[in-house]
């Protein structure tokens, strides 16, 4: 009996063994789902906050760039804002007749205006109206002359670096009798005999026409007094003459190049000086260098400079409308002063890009170095044509080779 | 009579030992059955233990999880809000910058043409940047 009694404990102890390990395998099977829930929800919270990392991140860096532009924007506000200053001062001291506080005041503002058009990249240095500019180097000191705009007759300004322009003024404060204000174009300066002798073309008050005067001073930066009483140059028959450019050959001998006509008649002359340069030398008469061969000049040739560089006469020129954005500056070579001259380049060597437009009325100068530089006007892309600016730029020029090349050094 | 009595005590005795036989045998397989099932049953519980504890790591990471989700999804409202701001900010800038510029290229060709003598011109080039002069003023502040 008492077998049988420890046997029926034993059993009751096994059934309830049995039930508490089925009540556990419940409670494992609800905590294993219980698991695979919140193992679930941890996954989508996690690919949430991967996702909302994913978009933060982004936003940051959207945010990032859209601040830095913000910033950006808000210096060429600055800066157009300066530069409007400027602009709108000068104009103020111009209406109350004060031209050289006017001159102080754009040149004041002559740094941000040049970031507005895009900066030096392009070889922009001035950012005003200077248009067919002539640059000399009188000791350390670059004096650049352009035709009449806002600083007066023959606008100058001066600098040392080539890149720094300072406005000084009106070179050619009067003028003389014959000739009428408002259309004095086109300068050239050279230095003969310690002087300085200063062309450009001028309309004749009694028949419209452009002709070629000179005028001089004993400093670069002027005064020049034309006391002339007729124009040095004129061919009223050719339409008249203008963009007179001096040349003194290395080889002796001082000439004036300029050009006759217009569209579809345009001439390059040539013609030797006397030994001031104030008059032609007794005898000579013009020859003519240049005239329109190639499609691209469409029918005109000006605003001619000859220089002698590496044992050759290189002719350059401007072809083309001086107001659209097909201007652009060819070179021929040239046996001597007065020709003959071939052109043999197809394209011209400097015409619209990046920055500029219609690039011309060049002039050609070196540095104390003796490395080329190429001064030209040029319009700034998008606002092409009178009255829109014809602002200042300034390039390297090599002339070692076949055909010079602007924009590369030396 | 004596053969019957020693037959019936014989009997009596071989259901005695084989009722305890079984008896033996029903506690040794229960005996067996229980060290099983409390074997199982330690495993069991271990099992439902670390199950137990996991819940409680997964509850608690899904806590952490709730509470950096909040935290950066108010980041990404706030980083969207200054967005939309730097956003309106770079347009009015950019709209400054256009009047700023019209503006500009009207005076300088007003002074170009003005310079030149041709006073029409210089009118007409200042009344068709009015507007815009106008606007980049007021902007200024």
């Amino acid at each position: 009996m008492a077998a049988r009694s420890r046997a029926r404990n034993e059993e009751a102890a096994l059934a309830a063994a049995n039930a508490h390990l089925a009540t556990l395998r419940h409670d494992v099977a609800l905590t294993r789902y219980a698991n695979a829930v919140t193992t679930a929800k941890r996954e989508a919270l996690q690919a949430s906050i991967a996702t909302t990392l994913g978009r933060l991140a982004t936003t940051n860096a959207t945010l990032s760039n859209t601040t830095a532009h913000a910033v950006l924007q808000g210096a060429n506000i600055s800066t157009l804002e300066t530069c409007l200053g400027g602009v709108q001062n000068a104009l103020g001291q111009i209406a109350a007749g004060d031209n050289d506080q006017a001159a102080k005041d754009i040149s004041a503002v002559s740094g941000p205006c040049t970031q507005l058009d895009g900066g030096s990249s392009a070889g922009l240095v001035y950012p005003f109206d200077f248009p067919d500019p002539a640059v000399i180097l009188v000791g350390q000191t670059y004096y650049a002359y352009a035709t009449n705009s806002v600083a007066g007759n023959i606008q100058i300004i001066q600098s040392t670096d080539r890149t720094h322009w300072t406005l000084v003024g009106s070179a050619l404060p009067g003028l003389p009798a014959w000739a009428r204000s408002h259309y004095t174009w086109a300068p050239a300066v050279a230095m003969i005999g310690g002087n300085f002798v200063l062309y450009y073309a001028a309309n004749v008050a009694d028949s419209g026409k452009e002709c070629i005067s000179v005028a001089t001073a004993t400093r670069p930066q002027g005064p020049f007094v034309d006391r002339s009483t007729a124009p040095l140059e004129c061919q009223p028959a050719l339409g008249g003459s203008i963009d007179p450019a001096s040349f003194i050959d290395p080889n002796g001998g001082l000439y004036l190049l300029w050009k006759s006509g217009g569209p579809g008649s345009s001439k390059i002359w040539s013609e030797q000086l006397n030994e001031t340069g104030t008059a032609f030398a007794p005898g000579a008469t013009p020859t003519v260098l240049l005239t329109p061969g190639r499609p691209w000049e469409a029918g005109t040739v000006e605003a001619p400079d000859l220089v002698a560089a590496g044992g050759r006469y290189l002719l350059f020129f401007s072809g083309n409308n001086w107001e659209g954005a097909n201007y652009a500056v060819g070179v021929a070579t040239c046996s001597g002063p007065l020709g003959t001259c071939t052109d043999s380049s197809t394209s011209p060597i400097l015409s619209s890009g990046p920055g500029v437009a219609g690039p011309g009325g060049e002039s050609v100068f070196a540095d104390p170095s003796g490395a080329y530089w190429i001064a030209f006007h040029g319009w700034v892309p998008g606002a092409v044509g009178f009255p829109n600016s014809r602002d200042l730029y300034v390039l390297p020029l090599t002339v070692s080779g076949p055909t010079p090349v602007v924009g590369a050094a030396g | 009579m004596g053969i019957i009595v020693g037959a019936l005590l014989a009997a009596a005795l071989g259901y005695l030992i084989d009722d305890q036989v079984q008896a033996h045998d029903q506690f040794d397989r229960a005996q067996t059955s229980l060290g099983v099932t409390r074997h199982q049953t330690s495993t069991v519980s271990a099992q439902l233990a670390t199950l137990r504890r996991d819940l409680g790591l997964l509850t608690a990471q899904v806590g952490s999880d709730t509470t950096a989700l909040n935290q950066d999804a108010s980041q990404l409202q706030g980083a969207l809000g200054a967005l939309a701001a730097a956003q309106a900010h770079v347009s009015q800038q950019s709209s400054q910058i256009a009047s700023l510029s019209t503006c500009l290229g009207g005076v300088e060709r007003a002074l170009n043409a003005l310079s030149v003598g041709k006073k029409g011109r210089a009118i007409a080039a200042l009344q068709s940047v009015s507007a815009a002069c106008s606007s980049a003023a007021s902007s200024s502040g």
